[in-house]
């Protein structure tokens, strides 16, 4: 798209379409061209900070231990679906899809920090980088000699961020912890799912969240970072992220309550607790009751979203009963528990004999704002979500056809896009060590026999 | 209780240096000390701030997704605008369950305030204009012209039509950086169904079907109990605007239009669900506080509550084993001997997880949160307890990092809030107010950026313009 055109009379949408739209995404430049960012980091927390700037347009090199790969390229739903090959040493293993997402558009080489060879490659490039993650336990780096204060000395341009669980200094400085632990401790866990009086437990959400948002909030320090060096100071700094952190800035009002009231937030499952009607309900009729995918046979759930009393009158209306007016007609009336464990069960009466998408048309054709609770099929053909470039297939150059999500957010001048899902392990040892390095064939394939790289 | 400037937290005081690393060998805490000196929080006031010089407007209202934005952008120090419509954003007015009680009064004009908003108003100051009005709309252009970023969350559409859209400001000031939130998008077949509102994106994005417990355990699909898209569009947003800074600093000298939704940031982090969907068709099911792709690594009841207990490779698995054995030596021996279960895979299908986690619960019913913390620790297993809120605030690690704090605002008192995780050695993110009452800093804004004087302050507000 050209910004030459008078897009004046053209209609908003139309012009949206053509400013975000993904077929137009490769001809646009990447914002962080000429960027290099190495990848030290495992499973997802530390990968999935590294990859919003590989989506971006940085060149991320992904560092990992030569020959079989991190932890996380084994790591795959219920061990069966693998991509091939997991490098040219293991031609017959796979890597497992819990890697996918994490690593889209990096170049990936092996290296060895244990060796005195591997500790002065990575020296050397991070003498050639803007930014590096990584993620091990606090202090490793700095013993082994790789850490922010020797690297700062090689490069002090550098932007150093750790992602990690529980941050390098205080009580729980040596403590491990994974996304599932960082839910728990942070305490959303304990705040969403069904109450103990309705036979509910805290849940967790399925989602890695603590790891791939606390990648994304890690990318946003970093970002700020070098917006600082680059426009006011020209210099690197170390950047300390903890999930677990994380997961306490995103509490809303649970602290502030308990801080002044002595009130703690507890769990109240699909509904809200600051919005009524705001809530999902159970459509009791299958919208795929002849499919053989329990997850399709099971009834359908929908949010219905009428707080305002204009709507909540008109879903009386159209649930025909408006009896419900005579004493829910205010949003004060509607907010209380009591009335929540009422309304919601009255709505599931009439929800009872539809499907979601019944329900759904009903509600839209009299203007009430609702939303099926979709699968991941339903989202994956859906196509809004498909015209948007929100998933979509690629052709991968290592492993085919695969159907990835699309980019983190959309921008009209410098989109980030997804090039490739992810390569073997070393795939890149050649291209990387050459280009940055000088190494020639011999002197790579002598490193690779020695495991170095 | 409830009195302005009082505040229950902390219950104990928060660990004094020399009681956190009593007793550890210099040569392990040198490192620590180090990391300390150069991120704890109590430092932060006196560092530069990274994005000091960038003036933002948040125009977004109803929706916590803008203001989340604005917030990752104010905490690391961007001058930042709210704009709200002269009666106030109707987020102000949210409390639980409609508690009235719990909303928190500034001490100059005692206007109530909903804690959920106010936790997002922080290092904003809040003015009105009445974007429905023509006049209004004039003074946004005003605005638009000297800021840098702005954020906006109106149907998609409304900006644009009312001439104040990215179409006509980019026009006028050619460097903004303009950014529209929101659930679903402003374009494509279902833009015209946006649901104002999370959960709308959770439900529509996939999450929620993947989340709680099987139907066959008696679960259901499950909403985050937070605003969870509103916290991740938002900081994809901010991600967004801070890269199109650098990229006009550095290569366009222009702004740019970003487009940043809830259900779409989900989307892009939502593990494998759509790899999987496309290489043979799978849905991803709802597996409760389990996991799919690893054993152990799951949420547990124990004895006083919920823990989470995690180890999916042999050497942890052996030490699991063994910390149950030493109480349980029958337990123990019912997993270690099953030959079905000594492989790694072997330990992933359904069955063999309903055995595992049956066998562990049997040991922890007899153990507190805290006993079995401390049981797995002595084998080196990461552990831990679902915390309550509560718990998390009083949580020593947390209290002594500064996660959890308490700012003595100058209009609210004192407020306990979660603290930006951006720890930075040099530009760390940090809070320096709560919140703002409505329209607030009209009396700052307006004459300092429009050369408005108080008469002409009085004017707009009779005439419903501010």
């Amino acid at each position: 798209m050209s910004n030459n055109v008078d897009y004046g009379k053209q209609s908003f949408e139309k012009y949206c379409e053509e400013t975000f739209g993904i077929k137009n995404v490769f001809e646009k430049p990447e914002a962080f061209k000429g960027y290099r960012v190495l990848s030290c980091t495992q499973y997802i927390l530390g990968p999935a900070a590294a990859s919003y700037f590989a989506e971006l347009g940085a060149e991320v090199i992904k560092i990992e231990l030569p020959k079989a790969g991190e932890p996380m390229r084994h790591t795959t739903p219920f061990n069966e679906p693998f991509l091939y090959p997991l490098s040219r040493w293991y031609p017959d293993k796979g890597t497992g899809l819990g890697f996918f997402g994490a690593n889209p558009n990096e170049y990936f080489v092996g290296l060895d920090f244990h060796k005195e060879e591997g500790k002065e490659i990575m020296r050397a490039l991070a003498a050639k980088s803007d930014l590096m993650v990584e993620n091990y336990r606090p202090g490793t780096f700095d013993r082994w000699g790789i850490g922010y204060r020797q690297l700062k000395e090689v490069n002090p341009r550098l932007i150093y961020l750790w992602e990690g669980g529980f941050g390098g200094f205080g009580p729980g400085r040596s403590r491990a912890s994974y996304d599932i632990l960082g839910q728990s401790q942070g305490g959303n866990f304990s705040i969403t799912g069904q109450p103990a009086d309705m036979h509910g437990h805290p849940s967790k959400h399925t989602i890695w969240l603590a790891d791939y948002w606390g990648g994304m909030m890690g990318a946003t320090g970093a970002l700020a970072a070098i917006y600082w060096r680059n426009n006011k100071s020209g210099q690197g700094q170390m950047i300390e992220y903890s999930q677990v952190h994380g997961v306490q800035r995103q509490l809303e009002y649970a602290l502030p309550l308990w801080g002044k009231f002595g009130v703690v937030r507890q769990r109240w499952g699909n509904w809200d607790t600051e919005l009524s009607i705001h809530g999902i309900v159970m459509c009791g009729k299958s919208s795929y009751p002849d499919s053989d995918n329990p997850q399709e046979q099971e009834e359908g759930f929908i949010l219905i979203s009428a707080y305002k009393d204009a709507d909540f009158a008109r879903l009386a209306e159209v649930m025909n009963r408006t009896d419900l007016l005579d004493n829910y007609a205010t949003h004060e009336a509607r907010i209380t528990p009591e009335a929540q464990k009422y309304l919601y069960a009255e709505i599931e009466k009439w929800t009872a004999d539809k499907t979601k998408e019944e329900v759904a048309e009903i509600l839209h054709s009299h203007g009430i704002n609702c939303q099926p609770v979709y699968n991941s099929k339903e989202v994956a053909t859906n196509p809004h979500w498909q015209k948007r470039g929100a998933i979509t297939w690629i052709d991968d150059p290592s492993f085919g056809d695969v159907l990835t999500q699309g980019a983190f957010v959309h921008m009209s001048d410098t989109p980030p896009r997804i090039k490739w899902a992810f390569k073997p392990v070393g795939a890149d040892n050649h291209y990387i060590y050459q280009k940055l390095l000088g190494f020639d064939d011999g002197k790579i394939t002598d490193y690779e026999n020695r495991g170095i790289i | 209780m409830g009195d302005n400037g009082k505040c229950l937290w902390p219950l104990s005081p928060a660990a004094t240096f020399d009681e956190v690393y009593k007793g550890a060998p210099e040569r392990e805490i040198e490192y620590n000390r180090f990391l300390e000196s150069v991120m704890h929080p109590r430092e932060s006031g006196k560092k530069p701030e990274a994005l000091d010089g960038i003036r933002v407007l948040d125009c977004s209202t109803g929706a916590i997704i803008g203001h989340w934005a604005s917030s990752m952008l104010s905490e690391l120090g961007a001058e930042t605008i709210q704009i709200e419509p002269p009666e106030g954003d109707e987020l102000r007015k949210l409390t639980p369950f409609g508690r009235k009680d719990w909303y928190f009064k500034d001490k100059e004009r005692g206007e109530e305030i909903g804690m959920h908003f106010l936790h997002e108003m922080r290092n904003k100051q809040s003015i009105t204009l009445n974007l429905e009005t023509e006049k209004g709309r004039t003074i946004l252009k005003k605005l638009a012209a000297k800021a840098d970023v702005l954020i906006e969350n109106a149907p998609p559409g409304q900006f644009d039509a009312w001439g104040i859209g990215y179409r006509q400001l980019s026009k006028i000031n050619p460097r903004l950086v303009y950014c529209w939130v929101g659930q679903k998008g402003q374009w494509g077949p279902d833009k015209d169904r946006p649901g104002e509102l999370e959960p709308t994106a959770q439900c529509a994005c996939g999450f929620t079907h993947g989340t709680g417990f099987p139907k066959s355990f008696g679960g259901i699909p499950t909403r985050s109990g937070l605003w969870m898209c509103d916290h991740v569009g938002g900081t994809t947003a901010a991600m967004g605007i801070i890269t199109a800074l650098i990229y006009r600093e550095q290569v366009s000298r222009k702004g740019q239009f970003i487009e940043a939704t809830g259900a779409e940031a989900i989307i892009r982090i939502l593990d494998y669900n759509w790899a999987w969907y496309g290489m043979d068709g799978s849905i991803r099911p709802r597996y409760g506080n389990w996991d799919l792709a690893i054993n152990i690594y799951a949420v547990n009841p124990v004895a006083d509550g919920y823990l989470m207990v995690g180890g999916g490779h042999d050497r942890l698995w052996y030490r699991i084993w063994k910390t149950v054995g030493k109480d349980r030596p029958d337990l123990e021996e019912l997993i270690v001997l099953d030959k079905s279960l000594r492989v790694v895979t072997g330990r992933l299908p359904h069955y063999a997880q309903v055995k595992t986690y049956t066998t562990l619960c049997e040991w922890g019913k007899d153990n507190t949160r805290q006993e079995a913390e401390d049981k797995l620790l002595e084998e080196e297993v990461a552990s831990g307890g679902v915390l309550y809120i509560d718990e998390v605030a009083e949580y020593p690690h947390f209290k002594y990092r500064g996660h959890v704090a308490v700012i003595d605002d100058a209009l609210y008192g004192k407020v306990l809030y979660g603290t930006n995780p951006i720890f930075a050695e040099k530009t760390p993110a940090r809070l320096k107010w709560i919140g703002r009452p409505v329209g607030y800093d009209n009396r700052d804004v307006y004459p300092r950026l429009l050369g408005y004087t108080k008469k002409d302050l009085s004017s707009l507000s009779k005439e419903g313009v501010i």
